[in-house]
């Protein structure tokens, strides 16, 4: 009996949290249909949450890239298919690596930061403050937010995306003996549109993920530095969950197409 | 910002990197591709799985690559063209085979040097030639040699 | 009788956080033009009453009234009236600490208003000036002024944009007597030269002393007693009395 109640207790404050969520995206969407908008807002935001993720997405992409390319290789090997290597890469890179891996950081770095700042503003008053300054702190501070890492994610990808493949390529030209232009037109030739498209999509929403988690825990944020940090930490980690399960169920709607 | 030059500097090399790479790609990727070599076409009654990239070898030495892939819409022959090294000039009655050198993909245009005195020109045609093999055809007539009706054959 | 309404009342205001009371059918008004102090301890209710005033938090029951006219509550078209004639000095002063100083004064200006950022940066450096702080910080970053500036920096930002009611919450805490005594000063400065309602929640004696015209105390959820400032040494209210001679002793 006293079971049954605590999983009664755990799966209605698991609805609870998905109901408050959906709420506030719906929030969220509503304040970016009606304005007023604040692009001075919207251009930090772009250049915090997308331009300074560069480094840590170049950074993961070519080692990943890399690796990739010596796993499939060794693996391609065993029944000597080596040559495929540069096509595989391609493909795992724009379909699934580049956007999850673009996600993720920027689920450690920017959920994170989000949550973080946003709680500290919640809990020194600032977003009291901001409301009786006449302006609405969902337009100030999330709007913002969600739209730039919803713009900035994609561009991150491609990036990554580039990154990742010339990773590959560097591994197997200089290790591996593979010729360097072949491989690029073997890249090329196999990879078709749609890869690096689908591949685009999921980041788009992945972007909205990551903002939507750091915003929300944020929000919400009660407790002081303690709150706050908890705050960083169950945005970081809700986000990180759920870049994986929409990955895995927009990919299998991807190959259904 | 302050104290925030450095990891501008990283962003923008970063990009740098990704974009000199994207060049790259263009470059050699074939889109409209500064041709290297001179072509030469093949037509073949199977390619198997032979794509742009491939590599074109005379003696295992890589000599050039497959630019293209197309169906000759009269003969129903696959035309394949090659983009050969300007060094190597092949005589005119050289032969091109396909092969594989693996199970799986990795397919190649062997090429055999002719004996004749005159070379292949730039844009000819090679008219000796043996397409794919179609391994696992070979292989399920290996396995079961008569497909059916043989009552003793069946377990 | 046409006397004008009061410029703000709690009518029947009644909060609740889970089970425990905070306000209890609380009934208040603060005439136009007057300087009313909340008195009382710590986990009395009375930031909560200036958050249910500034529709921040929604009453459980009751209405808040301003000019006569009920307050709907969070994000209502009345609602925003009141944050276009208020102004409100947080305890810890609540500056956006990813704004300069100048950028914090004129955040209503610059957000809301649509001031040019020009026209608005004057209007700023001229509000820094009231509170007489040097317009050389205009370019600093909160975190780098110490409490008592950043409680000026506040100010100056609660009265950029000329408001008809100010909120001071905890104005002096945090702060030594000579800086406290400062802010106050300055309070009482820009006030007069307002002209206008005032609501002040402090638990600091000396400081309601110098910015009220009339003190409430308010206890268990309810108003316990209300005079003007000078009878708070005289009243023989107990819970008062407790108060006052707590802080004297």
């Amino acid at each position: 009996m006293r079971l049954v109640r605590a999983i009664g207790q755990v799966a209605l404050a698991v609805l609870n949290t998905v109901g408050a969520v959906s709420l506030f995206a719906l929030r969220g969407l509503a304040a970016l249909l009606t304005g007023p908008w604040f692009f001075g807002q919207l251009l930090r935001q772009l250049s915090a949450i997308g331009f300074f993720s560069l480094p840590v997405v170049g950074l993961t992409a070519v080692f990943t890239g890399a690796a990739l390319a010596l796993n499939i290789y060794v693996g391609g090997g065993r029944f000597n298919a080596e040559q495929i290597m540069p096509q595989i890469v391609a493909l795992g890179i724009t379909r699934e690596l580049g956007p999850v891996l673009a996600a993720l950081m920027l689920a450690g770095r920017v959920s994170a930061t989000i949550a973080a700042e946003i709680g500290a503003m919640r809990a020194t008053e600032q977003i009291d403050a901001m409301r009786t300054l006449s302006t609405d702190p969902f337009r100030y501070l999330v709007v913002p937010r969600l739209v730039a890492a919803v713009i900035a994610l994609p561009l991150l990808t491609v990036v990554a995306d580039t990154i990742g493949i010339a990773g590959g390529w560097l591994v197997a030209t200089r290790f591996l003996d593979f010729n360097a232009t072949v491989y690029v037109r073997n890249t090329v030739d196999f990879i078709e549109g749609w890869d690096v498209v689908s591949g685009l999509i999921k980041a788009t929403a992945f972007g909205f993920i990551v903002a939507l988690m750091g915003c929300y825990y944020g929000y919400t944020a009660s407790g002081g530095a303690r709150g706050v940090g908890r705050a960083s930490t169950h945005a970081v980690v809700a986000a990180a969950m759920l870049i994986f399960a929409s990955d895995y169920l927009m990919s299998f709607w991807f190959s259904r197409l | 910002m302050r104290g925030q030059w450095i990891e501008t500097l990283m962003g923008f090399v970063v990009l740098a990197l990704a974009a000199a790479f994207l060049i790259y790609v263009v470059r050699v990727g074939g889109f409209e591709g500064v041709r290297r070599g001179y072509e030469v076409s093949a037509r073949f009654g199977d390619v198997g799985s032979l794509a742009p990239g491939a590599t074109v070898s005379v003696a295992g030495v890589k000599i050039g690559t497959v630019s293209r892939v197309s169906l000759d819409p009269k003969t129903y022959l696959a035309q394949v063209d090659l983009a050969i090294d300007p060094e190597i000039k092949l005589p005119a009655d050289s032969s091109a085979k396909i092969t594989s050198d693996s199970l799986l993909g990795g397919v190649h245009v062997a090429v055999a040097a002719g004996g004749s005195p005159e070379d292949l020109k730039p844009g000819g045609e090679i008219e000796n030639t043996q397409g794919a093999v179609d391994l696992f055809g070979l292989i399920g007539q290996v396995v079961r040699p008569q497909p059916s009706g043989d009552p003793a054959n069946e377990d | 009788m046409t006397r004008p309404p009061p410029k703000l009342e709690w009518r029947g205001v009644s909060k609740r956080f889970g089970a425990e009371p905070v306000l209890n059918r609380l009934n208040l008004t603060v005439p136009a033009g007057c300087s009313l102090v909340i008195i009382g301890g710590s986990g009395q209710g009375k930031s909560v009453m200036i958050k249910l005033a500034l529709g921040l938090i929604r009453p459980d029951a009751g209405k808040l009234l301003l000019d006569g006219k009920a307050l709907p509550g969070l994000g209502g078209r009345l609602q925003r009236r009141l944050y276009g004639k208020a102004g409100v000095l947080f305890q810890g002063a609540a500056l956006f600490d990813s704004l300069s100083v100048w950028e914090n004064v004129a955040f209503r200006l610059i957000n809301a208003d649509g001031v040019p950022r020009k026209t608005a940066r004057r209007r700023a450096l001229a509000a820094l000036e009231r509170v007489k702080l040097d317009p050389d910080i205009a370019e600093r970053f909160p975190s780098e002024l110490s409490g008592g500036m950043q409680k000026r920096v506040g100010l100056a930002r609660a009265i950029a944009a000329d408001p008809e009611i100010l909120f001071f919450d905890e104005p002096t805490t945090g702060l030594d007597p000579i800086t406290a005594a400062v802010i106050n000063d300055l309070i009482v400065d820009q006030v007069k030269r307002l002209g206008c309602t005032t609501l002040s929640i402090t638990h600091d004696l000396a400081s309601a002393r110098r910015i009220g015209d009339e003190i409430a105390m308010l206890h268990e959820g309810q108003i316990v007693w209300r005079g003007p400032a000078a009878d708070l040494d005289r009243t023989d209210h107990p819970q008062v009395r407790a108060f006052v001679d707590m802080q004297s002793a």
